[in-house]
């Protein structure tokens, strides 16, 4: 019940410091200055403690999340841009439609820079995208995050029009 | 200088030598390039594979060292003499030292091998002879730990210093990468996708072992042991974006020493007493080096030009190599972290990235990407030509070099 309540403070506290009071539903991300959204340790354990597990097949839900489409990003920037943002409702309409099912965002990079230095990039992209979908009022619990850095390209030129697919945030469940 | 038991026969051996040196008094080191002349002619090695592979690779490590170069019986004061035996399959090479001026034998050794260990002790010879001729560390023993992804995924590989050698250590058909080795030797520390989610995995080189250390919820990464061998760097994101720790080995309690809600920390390492951190943060928007003490406080920005500098390495001497985007390609850079003088190291129109102190404080190891192929070369920091050192199928990325 405690931990609930603490929850419920730190959603306040980050859709306050992000903006949102005064829209109509959806958070400002991107907020931040630099580039990069605003986001830190308040918004909740990301290790699926709270137990959440889909009863779906698992080939179901690998189905569900194929279509999802892939949140993309500028060079060197974490923040969802408005006009990815829609992508997101799409996915916070799922799961709340499937209160025991749970999401893993997947933060991408392209291949251009320091593998270990993208690893770092991948995970703050996947945490910005999980940010948002917890603004959209999903609980923090039920979404892990992992990055994969550059080391899974969805495209496998070596220009921009490549780079651009493989700045990316994808979406499994589980 | 060593002191050294010597038969009669390789006293008239290096009498020899001495005598070829005796018909030019004029003994030149060759300064201009800051190598030592040395004569190998007086070396005898038989005709048999095995005994000619020993001579290749003893000559070659002499030269990689960068110290020395080969030299006429006339020119140099030192000789390698001696003789390289061989029944077939193992070789004994017993080798002499000898500097003409000073008429001192320096070195006096048998390097017995076989296999395999036909090159392990050409290269042990050849650090031995460059330990004695300059007072410093060789590296020709040393190993490199390197990612490939010949059997199309990243593995972890352990191959000789000279990129031969080459042995897996990993065949999981994910990612592996940032390898790095603990300061004895006997352990690797290295990021892998094993179980989906990024997390530092420990092996033990002697007994094959190998061992989660950090498996927190989001990244686990960066895995640089301190020194002592108590601490392990690693980039965590269990509390919002990645930030830089410390996990007490023993333990595995964790201290926070960044905390940047809205910049990423990467690629920990450890200065070498062990006292300070080296790493990269984009706090300042894009990729910087910062240092900051193990108990933490306030890190301080050491690089401040570039578009991103990254991939640090805090190397024997004190200096760290790193990696500049410099004109849209990235070089090997070194700075002093205590004056921040910068010295480029490159500039050849290809990506280098993830460079590596050899021990000797000299060399570096690090992938070149040219024509979208990544392979490992050596490179002097003192002006050599840089050396490929993966001639093999498939990119070759993230060489680490033992201490």
């Amino acid at each position: 019940m405690m931990r609930k309540v603490i929850w419920l403070v730190a959603l306040v506290a980050v859709v306050a410091s992000s903006g949102m009071v005064g829209c109509k539903r959806k958070p400002k991300a991107g907020a931040g200055a630099g580039g990069y959204d605003e986001f830190g340790g308040a918004l909740g354990p990301m290790d699926g403690t709270a137990g959440y597990g889909s009863a779906m097949n698992p080939d179901d839900l690998q189905a569900v999340a194929s279509q999802f489409a892939p949140v993309y990003f500028d060079y060197d920037s974490s923040q969802v841009a408005a006009s990815e943002r829609s992508k997101l409702d799409a996915v916070a309409e799922f799961l709340r439609g499937n209160p025991s099912t749970g999401l893993v965002v997947e933060g991408h990079c392209d291949e251009r820079g320091s593998n270990e230095y993208n690893l770092a990039l991948g995970e703050r992209r996947a945490q910005a995208v999980r940010a948002y979908i917890i603004g959209l009022g999903i609980q923090a619990e039920r979404i892990k995050t992992v990055s994969y850095g550059e080391e899974q390209p969805a495209a496998f030129g070596h220009d921009e029009s490549s780079w651009g697919q493989n700045r990316r945030a994808t979406f499994s469940l589980y | 200088m060593m002191n050294v038991r010597i038969t009669i026969a390789t006293w008239m051996t290096i009498a020899a030598a001495f005598a070829a040196q005796a018909q030019n008094a004029d003994i030149r080191i060759a300064k201009g390039t800051g190598k030592t002349g040395i004569d190998l002619s007086t070396l005898q090695a038989g005709a048999d594979g095995p005994s000619r592979e020993f001579f290749s690779v003893l000559q070659t490590s002499l030269l990689r060292s960068g110290w020395i170069e080969r030299g006429t019986p006339q020119a140099s004061d030192y000789a390698v003499v001696g003789s390289i035996t061989s029944d077939g399959t193992s070789v004994r090479a017993a080798l002499q030292l000898v500097q003409r001026s000073s008429r001192q034998v320096l070195l006096n050794q048998t390097y017995p091998g076989q296999g395999a260990g036909i090159r392990a002790a050409a290269h042990r010879a050849a650090d031995d002879i460059v330990y004695a001729i300059t007072g410093r560390k060789g590296f020709a023993s040393s190993k490199l730990l390197m990612v490939g992804n010949r059997t199309g995924s990243k593995e972890l590989y352990m191959a000789d210093s000279d990129g031969r050698g080459l042995y897996p250590l990993t065949a999981d058909k994910t990612v592996s990468m940032a390898p790095r080795w603990s300061k004895d030797g006997q352990q690797i520390y290295y990021t892998s996708f094993l179980r989906k989610f990024p997390a530092v995995y420990r092996i033990d080189l002697a007994s094959r072992k190998r061992t989660r250390v950090s498996n927190f919820a989001g990244l686990n990464t960066g895995g640089a042991v301190s020194p002592d061998g108590r601490d392990m760097a690693v980039i965590l994101s269990k509390d919002g974006n990645p930030d830089l720790y410390l996990m007490r080995l023993a333990d595995g309690s964790l201290t926070r020493i960044t905390s940047t809600p809205r910049a990423v920390e990467a690629s920990p390492g450890w200065s070498p007493d062990g006292r300070q951190l080296v790493y990269v943060s984009d706090q300042t928007g894009t990729p910087n080096l910062f240092v900051v003490s193990r108990s933490g406080g306030q890190p301080r920005q050491i690089t401040t030009r570039g578009r991103q500098n990254v991939s640090p390495d805090w190397g024997p001497h004190g200096d760290i190599v790193f990696s500049s985007l410099i004109g849209g390609k990235f070089q090997i850079c070194v700075v002093n972290p205590q004056t921040m003088e910068i010295r480029q190291i490159t500039s050849d129109h290809a990506d280098h990235e993830d460079p590596s102190w050899a021990p000797n404080g000299r060399h570096i190891a690090c992938a070149i990407t040219k024509q979208y192929k990544s392979k490992v070369y050596l490179i002097d920091t003192m002006g050599d030509a840089p050396i490929l050192l993966t001639d093999y199928e498939g990119d070759w990325y993230s060489p680490k070099w033992s201490p």
